[in-house]
């Protein structure tokens, strides 16, 4: 393509989508149907916060990463919550990594793959 | 070196190995050294830096379970002292970590699920800034449409997968039981995802191929017409009227400018 | 008033009252904006709002419009030896001028050392030297932020066999030469005395009330030393403890009634379980003569 009509083509293509963004059925929610294509999947995230009628306006209500305490379990060994001075804990995951298989993603209910992937984690 | 100084330090270096003993002069009320009193400082730093990487990557640890994550966490804690006490940017390092981190090397999409939580955070803290009015471009002359720069929404950011690292990310970060598509082959399932918080959600879209080129590009300063050329030496074709349509229907363009066209030399 | 406001001039730069407040956590930004509940105030930790934009902004500056807001540092680390993080001060300075907080406070402890951030409150030895130390950073951060701030008591797990004064002596000495306010954590005194096995009324008679313009009640954890003897955390996680109630009642028949917060950081509640515990401040707080103080409680 000649850099003329490479030009021409950047022009038709800026035309076009400020055409489609002005048409006020194509802008419903901020968001171009003609845009699906990039977004094959567009989600709004951990949609389980979403049931707040303020996350719209507001945005997720994300807990704050300085906080003022104490962490609990802090002396002894015997104490029932965490203590991080003992010894190291085995890296076993045991998450939902264990129901996504390797080399491929295979997504399965359940723990079909669980002896596998611990395997594969260790 | 005032006494203080000299006691800080070796206050501060204790905290930073546990193997070594409290600094002389820490007590308990009897005047005696008690290594479980210093030990409630130790394990504060380490409770509250590892919750605040829990905080930043809920989704890393789903995949690995709690304990799991938290040993972790803690191993890259020690590497990694924050900064600065702004802790909603700590753990910027920690897809890299998981990179080199042998004992979960098996799981090769869990730094790129990293990279979209960190990218994910740093799109919600980002600056807010009013979209541009597509409206505004309508002036630009046929001639120039090729010289036009446009800059990003601040929370625009970019992360490149090998794997299926998207996929992976939505099916875990709502609670809900990890169900999914079919079977994805997790060599040839290269995803980019672009995040943005334009407004108060951050979105989170899965890119066509070309796309994260062409976005790349534009972050980088470079104009319409050079940014198509690098969408389409990745990828061909290009549809460039659905990519402008996204990006400035989706409010992740701010403004718009001409860059000068070079005056020729003699 | 006439147009145009900027952001921050939206808010009124209202005095902290004499009430009970809450610390404003995320999970309960729908419960407040929603209900709207009657909340003498509500107190923020100023690091949380450090980002450049995006939502935390967006709650606080909604419940700013309706509440008076106690900004609650705890990164300047001001008993360092070394000098304060002047970055981190901008940032501080710019939150204040953004939200315009009734009352900023912080903490006699330090956090960071050496370029490096440790995330918790660590305790500071009390002698001429550290007092010297800590009296010239609040002078720093007071004219920095062009108002005089309050500092907390801490909750402290060791003791230093360098200090030469005693814990409400050294606060007394702090706020009568830096002119700072003092904040009292009446749960970091129950716990401190339990842990240093001082008389908790003895300290409350030593303390310098008079400097006080904030309390703070909180819930701790049980724990045992070394040598099997009690040791209390300072959890942030649970109920206010009787014993700590008893206390406050002692210190508001001494005080009369000064701005109070309920902190509950970690496990945080339901909304209504928080207010419960600010709701019981609230009563004692009605009970309690009107501080004299009260009149000279800074406009912010």
């Amino acid at each position: 393509m000649s850099t003329r009509t490479a030009s021409l083509a950047v022009a038709s293509a800026l035309a076009t989508a400020v055409t489609a963004l002005a048409a006020p059925l194509a802008t419903a929610g901020g968001m171009s149907m003609s845009g699906s294509m990039m977004m094959k999947q567009r989600e709004h995230t951990m949609a389980e916060l979403h049931t707040g009628k303020f996350v719209r306006c507001f945005g997720v209500a994300l807990a704050g990463h300085n906080d003022c305490y104490a962490g609990p379990g802090t002396t002894c060994a015997g104490t029932a919550s965490r203590n991080y001075q003992g010894n190291a804990f085995k890296l076993v995951p045991t998450g939902t990594c264990t129901a996504i298989t390797t080399p491929y993603v295979t997504i399965v209910h359940g723990h079909g793959s669980l002896s596998k992937i611990t395997e594969a984690g260790r | 070196m005032s006494p203080w100084a000299d006691l800080q330090e070796r206050f501060a270096g204790a905290l930073r190995c546990p193997e070594r003993p409290p600094p002389v002069g820490c007590n308990g009320p009897d005047g005696l050294p008690d290594v479980k009193r210093f030990d409630v400082y130790r394990n504060n730093v380490l409770a509250g830096l590892i919750d605040a990487l829990a905080q930043s990557y809920p989704v890393v640890r789903r995949l690995l379970g709690a304990e799991c994550f938290e040993e972790t966490a803690r191993r890259f804690v020690a590497g990694h002292l924050p900064r600065s006490p702004v802790l909603l940017e700590y753990g910027q390092e920690f897809a890299a970590f998981l990179d080199r981190f042998e004992p979960l090397a098996a799981l090769a999409y869990l730094p790129d699920v990293a990279r979209i939580e960190r990218a994910w955070l740093e799109a919600y803290h980002a600056a807010d800034a009013p979209p541009l009015n597509p409206g505004a471009l309508a002036r630009i002359p046929a001639e120039r449409a090729a010289d036009v720069c446009l800059t990003l929404h601040p929370s625009v950011r970019l992360v490149r997968s090998r794997c299926a690292a998207l996929t992976i990310w939505r099916l875990n970060v709502t609670d809900g039981p990890v169900t999914g598509p079919e079977p994805i082959a997790l060599d040839a399932s290269a995803q980019d995802a672009l995040l943005a918080r334009p407004e108060a959600e951050v979105d989170v879209i899965a890119l066509a191929p070309g796309a994260a080129e062409f976005i790349a590009a534009l972050a980088s300063g470079r104009t319409l017409g050079d940014a198509t050329e690098c969408a389409r030496n990745a990828h061909e074709p290009f549809d460039l009227t659905e990519h402008l349509t996204a990006l400035l229907g989706g409010g992740w363009i701010t403004s718009a400018h001409l860059k000068r066209r070079r005056t020729r030399g003699p | 008033m006439p147009v145009p406001h900027t952001e921050s001039r939206r808010c009124r730069p209202d005095a902290v009252p004499p009430r009970a407040g809450v610390g404003l956590k995320a999970a309960h930004y729908g419960a407040v904006l929603e209900a709207r509940p009657d909340i003498g105030f509500f107190e923020v930790h100023a690091e949380n709002y450090m980002g450049a934009g995006g939502p935390p902004h967006r709650y606080l500056t909604a419940i700013r419009k309706d509440y008076p807001l106690s900004l609650h540092g705890v990164g300047l680390s001001i008993g360092s030896d070394g000098p304060l993080d002047g970055a981190h001060l901008r940032r501080v300075a710019a939150l204040v001028r953004r939200y315009e907080p009734g009352l900023f406070s912080e903490h006699l402890a330090w956090s960071s050392h050496g370029g490096t951030f440790f995330n918790d409150l660590l305790p500071v030895p009390y002698t001429a030297c550290t007092l010297q130390r800590v009296c010239e950073h609040l002078d720093q951060v007071q004219e920095s932020l062009g108002r005089q701030i309050l500092l907390e008591n801490p909750s402290t797990y060791v003791a230093f066999a360098t200090s030469t004064y005693h814990e409400p002596d050294f606060l007394a000495e702090v706020a009568r030469r830096s002119g700072c306010a003092l904040l009292l954590d009446v749960n970091n005194v129950h716990v401190a005395c339990a842990n240093q096995q001082w008389d908790p009324h003895r300290y409350l008679a030593l303390f310098p009330l008079e400097h006080v313009r904030q309390i703070h009640l909180a819930g701790f954890a049980t724990d045992v030393d070394e040598h099997r003897r009690p040791l209390l955390i300072d959890a942030h996680d649970r109920e206010i403890a009787e014993e700590v109630w008893a206390l406050y009642d002692h210190v508001l028949a001494r005080l009369g009634a000064v701005p109070t917060l309920i902190e509950w950081d970690q496990n945080v509640p339901q909304w209504a379980a928080l207010a419960a515990q600010a709701e019981r401040a609230e009563r004692a707080l009605r009970a309690a003569a009107p501080s004299q103080e009260r009149r000279r409680v800074a406009l912010g």
